[in-house]
């Protein structure tokens, strides 16, 4: 019997289907590395106090929007077209959530980009300051989360999806040492409040972007086992079923 | 992924039987036919609670040549099973088995048994009469075969063969089995009509209803809207869903999208064996074995 090759978006019968899918997949993928910009750029621009740089990520928050669109449309028209099932069916499924989750990403980025503006145009660094390490080996955490998310889709990666998740929690004690260590700041002076507050916010949506990380992995690990990790503790985890 | 229970809790029907059928069985409620169908703790199980006939280590030849390998599933009372699987993959020639088609044709052999519950018989079983076993078990065929009678005849016929000859009965019967074909109302008026004048999926769902007079317990259909209009087929396939309540239903099906929504239960067989055997559900949207997966997604080729 001649059966399809190790690539799970190949080797159907259908040659229009395979293209399709493969295509939805690099949608996905550009889409993740316009989004891991975002990310990096707009903490550098808060870093920095560039305003250039913040604008540039603002600018290319619409851009990530259609992209989110247009998967969509793709994963719709899939849907009606190929009635895909199986394997097929869970990728389509998985691309239209994975999409909706590098959007909230790409939101959280644009936010952080707004700060950064002000920051450019006036508003006080300090706070930003006090927490640059914090702010900086986040930003680091949430890209490379981001990054090896969308990769393990496109190389069907189940254990990096699997490490994805699992790297989660680091960025979570990030975020708590750095509330911390604001608040500490906050507490000596006051005068700093509208900023810190920022600021905290800023730490926040890194930590978001996180969230958002580990749920495109999980879509992946939903992809290749048919497994719905949702919500559930990593050590209860059951393992994959055999292929 | 298939595992045989033996449970205290038995369905009273499959009791009933075997305490009159089965003197030589363990009692009854002692291991009563049961399966569960494991998956894992997120996924809603649809244990089979009733099996209407067991399919044990079934295998078949065409003279030399073994046409089915070592079947064995659970058809589920009154539910849809679905075989699939590329032509040529025994399907076919499996759902035959169940009235004993292959016994029109010299040199064929079974081996291994299907036992129909409640009463237990083997229906590949030597010295069980075919004629007996098919009219427990209807067929419906690919393409319409009505009779060249009237509509009316072909539903009676069946009826008339078992010895009905009370008018008023046949007519009820008869209406009665229409109607579950859903096809009275288009016909009510014309049932001296010849079957022939009807439509395609009408003389379908006549078979269907001529099968249904005869009250089988197991319905088989081999491909039965491979020859009709996406209307026609919508409608069999509705059909399909309600005779559920009545019978059980075993189709054969080339059509993937049609197994996924008719069915219970579906099988997958490739050269004369099983591959897999699960829900519908499952097997469309999580098949354990990559065969499977590479089948209905459409990778074979």
């Amino acid at each position: 019997m001649n059966m399809g090759g190790s690539d799970p978006v190949e080797g159907h019968t259908a040659k229009a289907f395979d293209a399709a899918l493969s295509d939805l997949r690099l949608q996905i993928v550009s889409m993740g590395g316009l989004v891991i910009d975002q990310v990096s750029s707009a903490v550098r621009a808060l870093l920095d106090g560039d305003a250039g740089l913040a604008e540039l990520v603002r600018s290319r928050e619409a851009r990530i929007n259609e992209m989110e669109r247009s998967v969509d449309r793709e994963a719709f028209r899939l849907i009606a077209l190929h009635q895909p099932v199986a394997g097929d069916l869970r990728m389509v499924k998985a691309a239209s959530r994975i999409i909706v989750e590098l959007e909230r990403a790409g939101d959280e980025a644009k936010k952080i980009a707004k700060f950064a503006a002000r920051v450019a145009t006036g508003e006080p660094q300090g706070p930003v300051l006090a927490v640059a390490r914090f702010l900086r080996h986040m930003a680091e955490l949430t890209t490379s989360m981001l990054r090896d998310a969308v990769r393990s889709l496109d190389e069907s990666n189940e254990e990096m999806a699997r490490a994805v998740r699992a790297r989660d929690s680091e960025l979570d004690d990030e975020f708590a040492a750095a509330l911390r260590q604001i608040m500490t700041l906050a507490m000596q002076d006051a005068r700093f409040l509208g900023a810190t507050i920022d600021t905290v916010f800023a730490l926040k949506g890194l930590e978001r972007i996180g969230d958002h990380a580990k749920n495109i992995a999980e879509q992946v690990l939903f992809v290749s086992s048919g497994e719905d990790v949702r919500h559930k503790k990593k050590t209860v985890e059951a393992g994959t079923p055999e292929k | 992924m298939i595992e045989t229970t033996s449970t205290r809790g038995t369905p009273e029907s499959i009791l009933r039987n075997e305490e009159s059928a089965r003197p030589g069985q363990p009692p009854a409620g002692a291991a009563a036919p049961r399966l569960n169908i494991a998956v894992d703790d997120t996924r809603q199980t649809k244990a089979i609670t009733s099996v209407k006939a067991q399919v044990d280590n079934v295998n078949f030849y065409y003279g030399q040549n073994r046409a089915l390998k070592n079947l064995s599933i659970p058809i589920a009372d009154k539910q849809v099973t679905a075989l699939i699987g590329p032509s040529g993959c025994g399907k076919s020639t499996f759902l035959r088995c169940f009235n004993r088609m292959h016994d029109l044709q010299p040199d064929t052999r079974y081996e291994g048994s299907i036992t129909l519950h409640p009463d237990n018989i083997n229906l590949i079983g030597p010295g069980i009469d075919p004629i007996e076993v098919r009219m427990r078990i209807g067929m419906v065929f690919q393409k319409p075969n009505p009779f060249p009678k009237t509509i009316f005849e072909n539903v009676a016929y069946g009826l008339r063969l078992r010895g009905v000859r009370n008018r008023a009965t046949l007519a009820e019967e008869v209406e009665k089995a229409l109607r579950g074909a859903a096809l009275w109302d288009e016909v009510k008026d014309r049932l001296q009509d010849s079957a022939l004048a009807l439509s395609g999926g009408q003389m379908q769902r006549l078979c269907i209803a001529r099968a249904l007079a005869t009250t089988p317990e197991i319905l088989l259909f081999d491909e039965p809207t491979s020859a009709l209009d996406p209307i026609a087929t919508a409608k069999i396939e509705e059909l399909i869903s309600t005779l559920r309540d009545q019978v059980t239903v075993l189709i054969v099906t080339h059509n993937m999208q049609q197994a996924a929504r008719v069915s219970d239960y579906t099988a997958f067989m490739y050269l004369g064996e099983l591959i897999e055997f699960d829900e519908a559900a499952k097997i469309f949207t999580n098949p354990s074995k990559k065969a499977t997966e590479d089948y209905i997604t459409g990778r074979y080729g």
